[in-house]
């Protein structure tokens, strides 16, 4: 049995894990694209109609994989630390654990995805599976690095909800220009564009590549520190 | 109070197994423009000899969890030294399990992590159910084991791999009392075979068993 699998399942056994994996992404993008509109209206933003439910799709893939990649760090930190103490090292235990969450946010963001095509037409429908499941792989990144940071549920949860909160509020099409720290920026600009038929340009994809590869090296990162001695 | 046996003078005559001297750890507490710190050991130092079973007892608060994180490495110490050897058994206090796997999926990760090949992890891992006498629930998830059947299969997993050096936090927390006799004699035949065991708890009634027992007090270890 591999590790990956063993941490994947132990998620998969957790009472509704799977059935929100998929019903939360299929359901914020149902009930939450006509509620970005209006924020985005109150913020002074143009977020509306087709981009609006496509952001939705991706905003609904981060929330889940957030949660998830929180969790799944700060619930099995202590087993996790007592396994790479048993020889297997930090650094295979960490790769194990972010591979296992990854798996998992591939479902939620296939399940955001899949909302999404049918809510609407989408226009560019491989550049908004993509831009979907890198906003999964962002917030996954998020929810890891804070789980192994902070054990505590509520206070954890409540900082991936606020990066969350900040990020969505700061992104594109729901204010001005968005800040240079809202990380899914160019997530949700390939997003929006993809479902109102604009294809995004070179440049886009490759900071999109070098922003979600960047979160999970931290992620990683972070991780492995965590797992070592404490001070 | 019975006497501590001594020691073998096979073992007498090796080098110690595990050797802690002058560790000192202290903590931090309160807020950054308040901060203390709050020393637990200031210089504890002890040693255990192949083929020792050696007790450390103390009040609660004493410092004896500290002491075995920092030996066993899930803690950084602020001075002093240990010498442990590469095969290390470690029983923490709370067993540190994964709740919705199962305890034969638990034997699978420690043998990959102990780098057991499959047929000396079955074989071991049957050995220790049929020990500890739970070979019944090997299908079944942590969550649904009872707390003394969590703690069998903590100490299973210090074991699994047949370690030179077995550190035991508080190891029989749980267990009914044939399962606690069953301990005490797992221990001493794993003694008998070399292992060095050294044994943590705030209550130790067992101390004809033992070769030697140290008090943790003020942060050091005194032995008794």
């Amino acid at each position: 049995m591999s590790r990956t699998v063993a941490f994947a399942r132990e998620q998969l056994r957790a009472p509704f894990t799977l059935a929100l994996l998929i019903a939360i992404p299929a359901l914020f993008v149902v009930s939450a694209a006509g509620v970005l509109s209006e924020f985005a209206g109150a913020l002074g933003g143009s977020l509306a109609g087709d981009a609006s439910v496509a952001l939705s799709a991706g905003w609904a893939a981060a929330f889940i994989s957030g949660a998830l990649g929180f969790f799944q760090a700060a619930s099995s930190r202590d087993a996790d630390r007592r396994l790479a103490l048993a020889g297997l090292g930090p650094v295979r235990v960490a790769a194990s654990r972010i591979v296992a969450s990854v798996l998992l946010s591939v479902v939620a963001a296939a399940a955001a995805f899949a909302a999404l095509e049918l809510r609407i037409d989408v226009a560019h429908p491989l550049h908004a599976a993509v831009a979907v499941l890198a906003f999964a792989l962002l917030y996954l990144a998020i929810g890891v690095l804070v789980g192994s940071v902070i054990r505590a549920p509520l206070e954890g949860s409540l900082l991936v909800v606020f990066v969350f909160l900040l990020d969505a509020f700061a992104g594109p099409g729901m204010s001005g220009s968005p800040p240079a720290w809202a990380v899914s920026q160019k997530a949700a600009d390939i997003l929006i564009d993809a479902g109102t038929g604009i294809g995004s340009p070179t440049g886009d994809w490759v900071r999109l590549a070098i922003v979600t590869a960047g979160a999970l090296a931290a992620a990683f990162c972070v991780f492995v520190a965590a797992a070592r001695s404490r001070a | 109070m019975t006497a501590p046996i001594a020691s073998s003078a096979t073992a007498a005559a090796t080098a110690p197994v595990l050797a802690v001297h002058g560790v000192a750890k202290a903590f931090s507490s309160g807020p950054p423009w308040h901060r203390r710190r709050v020393a637990v050991l200031r210089g504890a130092s002890l040693e255990v000899l192949p083929g020792e079973l050696v007790g450390l007892v103390g009040e609660n608060g004493s410092g004896k969890s500290t002491l075995m994180q920092v030996i066993v490495g899930l803690l950084a110490r602020d001075g002093g030294s240990v010498s442990r050897p590469g095969r290390l058994g470690y029983c923490p206090q709370q067993p540190l399990l994964w709740e919705k796997l199962t305890v034969a999926e638990h034997f699978d990760l420690f043998a990959q992590a102990y780098r057991l090949d499959d047929q000396r992890a079955a074989a071991s891992r049957d050995g220790l159910l049929d020990e500890l006498r739970f070979g019944r629930y090997l299908g079944y998830r942590v969550e649904e084991l009872s707390g003394g059947t969590r703690q069998k299969l903590n100490l299973a997993l210090a074991l699994l791999h047949e370690p030179q050096l077995l550190l035991l936090d508080e190891p029989y927390a749980g267990f009914d009392w044939e399962t606690y006799l069953r301990f005490w004699e797992m221990a001493e035949r794993r003694r008998a075979d070399g292992m060095g065991i050294l044994i943590v708890s705030h209550l130790l009634a067992e101390h004809e068993r033992l070769t030697r027992i140290y008090e943790l007090r003020d942060g050091r270890c005194v032995a008794l």
